[in-house]
Parts: C-alpha cells; structure tokens; sequence
C-alpha cells in the first residue's frame, strides 16, 4: 500500500469540460515529459486525420497527461462535416477504400519512414559538436512527431476491417472472438518487412554451423551480437540486415524511457534462437476457417469469404503501422538524447546518462547549452517518480461523463455500420493485449449476507455515479449518503475501507444486496469492468478470469 | 440583506417587463449561494431544482462533453427548472469560486401563477432558445 | 423564539426533525449529550434567504455555547424506519464560532434543495418541498469515537457491536477506515476484540473545518479501547434500551475521558 500513500497526495484535475479515460493498456506507467509534450498535437492530427477518412461521426481522438498519466478523450465532429462524413461512411464498405490506405502504406508512407529511421541511425550522436547534436535531437523529436502522426493515421484502416467481419460473424454465429482474430494469422504469404530479414536471418544461421556454435554459447550477449555482424558472407550480412532493422525498437511500450533491443542483447539473442529453432507452427488455418465457414449459415458464406479477404489482407498493418512509424522512431530518439545524456553526464551536469530521458526536448537542448534547469536532482527525482508510480495509482477517469453514445441502429447503414465495426474492433485489440486476469480472492468484512456475480464499476465519486448501469457492482474506498442515489441500481457493494456498522454495510444491509466492505485493496485489485463474484456471506470477492 | 439586489434582476430578460413592486417580490425570494471553484453547479441530464443568477465568478457551460460557453456576473442560467423541474440541458461548473442567487421551483411557482406577465417571458425565452438550437 | 430550542425542550418531529427530537429525550432522560440547541426548518430557511431578524436572533440565542460548532441536518419528513437512506444529510463539523453560523445553515439548506436531493425525494415518492431542520451543539475533540449498535445487525443475535476510531466519529460512520471491532454480550463481557486498520483520524482544523490526519503505524493497528471505555458503552447502551427500547444505532464519542451520546435511532438493518 507504499504507493498508494504516494499516490493519494497526487492532485487529479479533470483538463478540460470533457471526459477522460486513462489508457492503462498502451501506458502502463507514467510518461516522460519529453513524451507528453510531443505526443497530443501528433496524436490529435493523426486521429482527426481517420476520422475524416473514414467518415466517422467523432472530430479524433486527444491525448492529455495528468501528472505524467495518459487520459484520452474523444473529440466531436465539426458540426458542418456531418453530412459529408454520413456520405463518406457509406462510401467506405462500398469503395474498400481501406485497400487505398494500404497501397500509401505499402508504397509511400512505409518506405519513406524507413528511408528516414536509416538515415537518422546512421548518425553517431557520439561524434556531433553540441550544435549539431541540438540539431540532431531536433530532427529525431520532429521525425518521432511525424511518426506518431503516421500511425494514428493508418489506425482506422488496420482495425475496421477485422472489426467488421467480427461484427457479421457475432450476428451469424457463436464462435468466440480470439478464435475469429485466430483466423487473420498464419498461411498467408510473407509479407515485407519484418519476416523477410528475419526469414533470410534464419535461412542464413540455419546454413552456418560456426554462427549455430556461437549462437547456442554462454558467451556475453553483446559480445556474440557483435561477433555474428563480423561474419563473412552471407551470416553477417544477414545478421546487420536484421540488427538495423530491429535494434532500435523499444522491446515494450513507446516511450523513449524504455530500453531498446540492442540494449537487451539478451533478449534479443533469445528471440533469435527461438526463429532459428523454430516451431513447426501447425499450418491449419485453412482448417479453421473452413470449420468456422461451416458454422455460418448458407446464405451469408459468399459474405464471409470477403469479409474475411479484407480482414486478412489489411491485419498486418496492425502492426507495421507501429514498429515501422512511431516505435522505431522512439528508439531514435531515445539513442540520441542517450548520446546527450552522456556527454552532460560525464560533465557532471546531470547524475546519470538515463536521466536525461527525463528531460523535454528543449530542456534538453539548453542543458548542452549550460542552462541552469532543470537540476540534476530534479530531473533524478522525475525518474524516480516514473519508477514509483503505474496506472493502478491513477483514476480510471476524470471530468463528467457523458451521455451514452447514440443507438447505432438509428443511424443510417454506412455509419452504423462503421461505428459498429470500430467499436468491435477496439473491444477485441485491447481485450486481446490486456494481460491475463488470475482469479484474485479478496477478502473482507462479511457485511450484508448473500452472493452476487456481476460487472464492478469503480467509483471514486459522485461525478462517476452515471457510469453505474444495473446490476452493477459498486466497487469504491467508502461511501456516503451521496451514494444513497445508486442503490437501486445495484447488484452488490464492495469497499476498502469502513466496518460493519459503516454506511455502506448498513445501505447494503437494508437494500438487501450483497456487501463485503473493509477489503482494504479491492480499488486496486479489481479492475474496472472486470467480472466479480461478490459473497457478503463469507465476506469474499472473487475476480472471475 | 435578504434575497438578491433588485438592480440584478432588472437585467434578466425573464424579469424585464414587472414593475417595481413585483420586481422586489421576486428579489426577496432569492438566497445566496456559494459554489467553490471546480464544482459541478449542475449537471446535465439531471432533474433541476433552482435558476442561478451569477453575482460574481465565473462559470463554464458545456452540453455532451463540449464547451460552449462562459457565463459572468449578470449573467442567468437554469431557468427550466422553474417551469416543470425538467431536466438540465447543459452542465455548469464553477471555473472560479462562484456568487450565486438561487430561487427554487417551489419559491417561484406561486408568483409565476399569479403573475401572467413573468410566465409570457419565460415562454419567450425558451421559445428563443428553441429557435437559436434548431438553426445551428 | 420558538424556531430556536434548547434540546432538551425539543419534542415535535414535524417542526425539528427526528434527529433533533431524539436528542431531545436523550436529554431529558439524563443521557451524556453535549449542549446544543435545534433550529426548526422554517428559521433555517429564513437564515438562508438572509432575513436579518432571524439571523441575529439564531446569533443570540445560539452564542452561549460559544465554540467551535458541529451542525447537523434534521430532517423534518424522511422519518421512521427508512432514515438511514432517505437522502443527503449534511452534517458541517467545526462551525468555528456562532458568527459563521449562518452561512453554514444557508449550505444546509441548498444541499436539502439541491438538483440531486430533488431527484433523490421524487424517485423515493415524495414531491413535497424539501424542510431541513437543524441541531447545533458543540463540538467535541474526541480520542475516541465510533458507532455502537444494541443488537448484531448481521446474525441478530443480542449482543453489543463496537466499531471505534480515533478523532472524530465520521471516519466510522462513513467508513473512512477499518475500525477497531468489539462484540459485548449484554452484561459487557467481551466476546470479540479485532482490532481494524485505523490509518487516519478526522480532527478539527484551525480556523474551521477537518481535515484527515494520517495515523502513525503502530497506533492505526493498536486497540483504542480499553476495558473500562467498554464498560462505560455496556453501560450507555443498556441506558438507551431502557428510553427508547431495543435495536438502537448509536454514535457516541470519548473525550476527555468522558462518554457522550451524539445520535440514537432505531436500527434499520
């Protein structure tokens, strides 16, 4: 409970009129400040950009940071594109204009990112003046903005299609969803990019017995990386064709705080090993598709077909999207400040090289000109604040919520179709990154007898109260009178803090709905959402997997 | 000083047309109150109980999650409440700390009935509302 | 002025509200209550709209407790046997003197009108005006303080429940920690001592108002109560039994060694 004392003098100020979600899935800790100031215009411009595209009834997404953590709200439309964008969401399905988007992809946006992540990893930070590194990180923060801007850009086209044919097949059948996404994977042609180096990597290993040796050693894991680019031929080449692909990936996340694969040798020759090794990966996904085709009825399979053609073609731009914009990028950028950082370092400006990561961009630039802030102490303890805090110490949200999203039943059948397909598909991608849930058993003050099983809703207070919908869980530090207003909506009450004879046992009580209260950890250990068992009998809660 | 200064209320619109008299009437029925800075003056979807006419401070108004505009001292806001306690169209906040009167359905409901001239008003100035919201 | 009693004359609900009247026989029934006096609904609604005779008048009367002040609502029609959750009670702790009186009646008052208190009266069925009335005593600066409850409220059984805090009893009765917990047969044997996770304590701040103080370790885990304070809360609930009958919620607080009686009403749930 360490963090939580810290936590609760954290001050959580609502941005702006609007309502905010925090993103714990893409931005588990807190960022950098480097990062919060880059991030919002790129990520705003980017989502506005495939909203416009797509014709969605949303002006984008925006990105704001409180005390370092990621909220997201959703932005309106202008009012005077609604008609144009009604039109151009029934042009979407029509026109596939999702394949357009993968045709820039393939043939514009990908090759010129990667054209400028060579040409800006080429540079040895280490070898520039102080002004010409200035102008180096410079480049690397405008180009990582670019590359942020880029991958919102192609999100929608990477998701609406998986997400439309889950949409079809949840009408038409009951085959659950990770099997469905199970079937965009595998079987399909390689694809450039990434698999080609790794595939010619493997190909090259698998026929050099000398690098097999070196590669299966104890030895340094750097030292082995570095031995395996010496090798003559074919080996080498293969190997820095990969290492220059892939190096300056974050392995995790896309802050510049996080380390790269070159820096994680470790890891990185474990992954190789294992591509080398290689699992015969059963290659049935024509199997399974022809199994779930069956599943559908007759009249909707030449449906199914195509949807299921739209859905595979554009998948991997799931993925490529990130690693080639903005994740490589962020790996650029993180290897130049690191070049400033230990330069300042061994000036003694700063305590550590990783600090500097700490820094914004400009601040960073006028620590190499000799500015006097930020200290090296404060920027020590921005690091040491990002080390101590995580999602869990933040509220899931901030600000009033608003009134639900309209019936998409309502809306004529391109928007309503759209909508529902981004909705499906946003479920299913965050669903399917979430870590797994363990059963987690709480234990509590047995206040209100009886066992409930339904969806918690985290509570922190009366501005939240229009998030409860029936049958819901209360799951919140205590209650007051002024919760009095849910009762009716409640299935069960669950509780950190407070006794048998506290508000919320004697509502729970005289409501006659399950309560456990005085679990002391249940606001950190129950995951808004989740599904939980509520026993007000034995005074337990359980997190259903 | 109970209720609010009649120089307030002249300006409300919803007032203009009483005479001297019925103005007071009206002003003593008004209490003070207080709202700190960021709170939730009303919200949005919510039954209403009471119109708010600002005396000093500032206040947001947003409608689904969007600004839309910032009302100051002089300025009026809730009056739905005093025909049929209906639901709030937009939510306030308080974005300084906020002066306030406030008159509830229940104070305003006798005078409304025997007064015919405040209720014509009323309906004008919705009927405005109405009009500016259908053609934006 | 008969919108302004002194607690112990207190006796008609409709005018002072449950929680007023009930003080008011604890009092004339020689229970510890702190002084204080109860405001009918009409004087609170008087001083909220800033009517300078009522105003001075509640100044007056109300000044010889001197201060600071805890004020709580009574209200007048959400009675009987549902009154734990008929609606937003508002209770101000440290008033800090009689001056500051007034407004702190005008907030009670807005929060008995406010937008939610409204919906909260027509959902439950009553579409009549809101009338909150008032009881002003003095506050206490408790070592201890909490909820008692005559009757277990979860097995039934007719035994004394204990849950205690250190400060200000709010942090039981709103739950702000993990109380300590003791159960007492009817002739105050203890059957069950836990101890809770009293990790603050809400005091009084200077110049008005509380705030959450945070409570050292060793303390938080440690039993506030001793023997003789159960003795002493044996002794308090069997006093209330004998006025008011079984089932009684009580809160009460210990300060400066002494037992006071805050609230007495009949156990819902």
């Amino acid at each position: 409970m360490a963090t939580n004392a810290a936590a609760e003098k954290l001050r959580f100020d609502a941005p702006g009129p609007a309502f905010y979600e925090l993103d714990p899935v893409h931005f588990p800790r807190p960022l950098t400040r480097y990062w919060t100031e880059v991030h919002p215009a790129a990520f705003a411009s980017g989502t506005a950009d495939f909203a416009r595209y797509y014709g969605m009834l949303i002006g984008g997404l925006a990105m704001s940071y409180v005390n370092g953590f990621g909220y997201k709200n959703v932005l309106p439309p202008p009012a005077e594109e609604i008609p144009q964008r009604f039109a151009r969401a029934d042009e979407i399905f029509e026109g596939k204009l999702w394949r357009e988007q993968l045709k820039e992809w393939d043939e514009t946006a990908k090759p010129t990112a990667i054209a400028t992540h060579r040409e800006l990893q080429a540079v040895d930070p280490d070898a520039l003046s102080d002004d010409a590194l200035k102008a180096y990180l410079r480049r690397c923060r405008d180009h990582h903005a670019a590359m942020i801007e880029q991958h919102m850009r192609f999100t929608a086209s990477a998701v609406v299609p998986t997400g439309d044919f889950v949409a079809h097949l949840s009408d038409w059948t009951d085959v659950p969803l990770p099997e469905l996404l199970g079937l965009m994977r595998g079987a399909s042609p390689v694809s450039a990019g990434a698999s080609a180096q790794l595939e010619r990597l493997v190909a090259a290993l698998r026929g050099d017995p000398d690098a097999q040796a070196l590669l299966a050693s104890t030895d340094d894991p750097h030292r082995v990386l570095t031995e395996l680019r010496a090798f003559d031929g074919e080996t080498g080449a293969a190997v820095t064709d990969y290492l220059d692909l892939v190096g300056n990936r974050p392995l995790d996340g896309f802050d510049i705080s996080e380390p790269t694969a070159l820096e994680l040798p470790d890891a990185l020759l474990r992954a190789i090993r294992t591509a080398v090794a290689g699992d015969a990966e059963a290659n049935d996904v024509e199997q399974r598709i022809a199994d779930v085709r069956a599943k559908v009825p007759e009249e909707h399979r030449d449906t199914f077909d195509e949807l299921l053609g739209e859905a595979r073609l554009m998948y991997r731009l799931r993925d490529e999207r990130g690693v080639y914009s903005d994740i490589w990028a962020s790996g650029i950028m993180r290897r130049a400040a690191l070049g400033a950082g230990r330069r300042l370092a061994s000036a003694g400006r700063i305590n550590e090289p990783q600090h500097v990561l700490d820094a914004g961009l400009e601040e960073m630039c006028g620590l190499l000109d000799g500015a006097a802030s930020p200290s090296a102490d404060e920027l020590g303890s921005r690091a040491a604040y990002r080390a101590a805090h995580s999602a869990k110490d933040a509220p899931a949200t901030l600000g009033t919520p608003e009134p639900p999203p309209p019936d998409p039943s309502g809306l004529p059948p391109g928007i309503a179709r759209l909508m529902r397909a981004t909705g499906t598909a946003l479920g299913a991608l965050f669903g399917s990154s979430e870590a797994e849930h363990e059963e987690h058993l709480l234990r509590g003050l047995a206040a209100s007898p009886g066992i409930y099983e339904g969806t918690a809703r985290l509570i922190s207070g009366a501005a939240e109260f229009e998030r409860i919908v029936q049958g819901d869980v209360l799951v919140t530090i205590s209650t007051t009178e002024a919760f009095n207003i849910l009762l009716p909506l409640l299935g069960a009450i669950v509780t950190d803090s407070g006794g048998l004879l506290s508000h919320s046992a004697i509502v729970a009580r005289e409501y006659g709905i399950p309560g456990v209260v005085g679990t002391r950890q249940g606001t950190e250990l129950i995951a808004d959402g989740a599904r939980v068992r509520v026993d007000g009998t034995a005074g337990e809660v359980t997190v259903l997997p | 000083m109970a209720g609010a200064p009649v120089e307030a209320l002249r300006r409300v619109p919803l007032f203009a047309d009483l005479d001297s008299d019925e103005l007071h009437q009206v002003a003593l029925l008004f209490k003070k109150r207080h709202f700190v800075q960021g709170e939730t003056v009303m919200r949005e979807g919510t039954d209403g109980a009471a119109f708010f006419l600002i005396e000093a401070g500032e206040a947001s108004v947003s409608v689904a999650g969007s600004a839309r505009a910032n009302l100051h001292a002089g300025d009026h806001f809730g009056e739905i409440a005093l025909i049929d306690e209906g639901v709030r169209s937009a939510t306030i906040t308080a974005v300084s700390e906020l002066d306030c009167y406030g008159l509830t359905y229940w104070e305003f409901r006798p005078l409304l009935l025997a007064n015919g001239a405040i209720g014509l008003k009323l309906l004008q100035s919705l009927a405005q509302k109405l009009r500016s919201a259908e053609a934006s | 002025m008969s919108g302004v009693l002194p607690l112990a004359e207190v006796a008609d609900t409709s005018v002072f509200g449950s929680k007023a009247v009930g003080l008011g026989e604890a009092v004339r029934a020689g229970l510890p209550v702190p002084d204080g006096f109860a405001l009918s609904g009409q004087t609170v609604e008087q001083v909220a709209a800033g009517d300078e005779a009522t105003v001075s008048a509640v100044i007056g009367t109300v000044r010889p407790l001197g201060g600071p002040l805890a004020v709580r609502s009574s209200a007048a029609d959400e009675d009987g046997a549902d009154a734990s959750f008929a609606g937003q009670h508002l209770t101000l702790l440290n008033v800090p003197t009689v001056d500051a009186l007034p407004p702190a009646l005008a907030e009670i008052w807005w929060s008995a009108n406010s937008d939610s208190a409204i919906s909260y009266r027509k959902r439950v069925g009553l579409f009549t005006r809101p009338s909150v009335a008032v009881v002003v005593q003095r506050l206490l600066d408790p070592e201890t303080a909490g909820v008692m409850f005559t009757r277990n409220p979860v097995t039934g059984a007719d035994e004394r429940m204990i849950e205690a805090s250190l400060g200000l009893g709010e942090a039981v009765v709103a739950g702000l920690v993990i109380p300590d917990s003791y159960r007492l047969d009817r002739e105050g044997n203890a059957l069950e001592r836990r101890p809770g996770l009293k990790r603050i304590a809400i005091r009084r701040k200077e110049g008005g108002g509380t705030f959450e103080e945070e409570v050292p370790a060793a303390a938080a885990e440690q039993h506030c109560l001793g023997d003789d304070d159960l003795a002493a809360l044996s002794g308090l609930a069997r006093r209330c039994e004998e006025v008011y009958g079984p089932g009684r919620d009580i809160e009460w607080a210990i300060a400066d060694g002494t037992l006071y009686l805050l609230q007495c009403r009949a156990v819902t749930r």
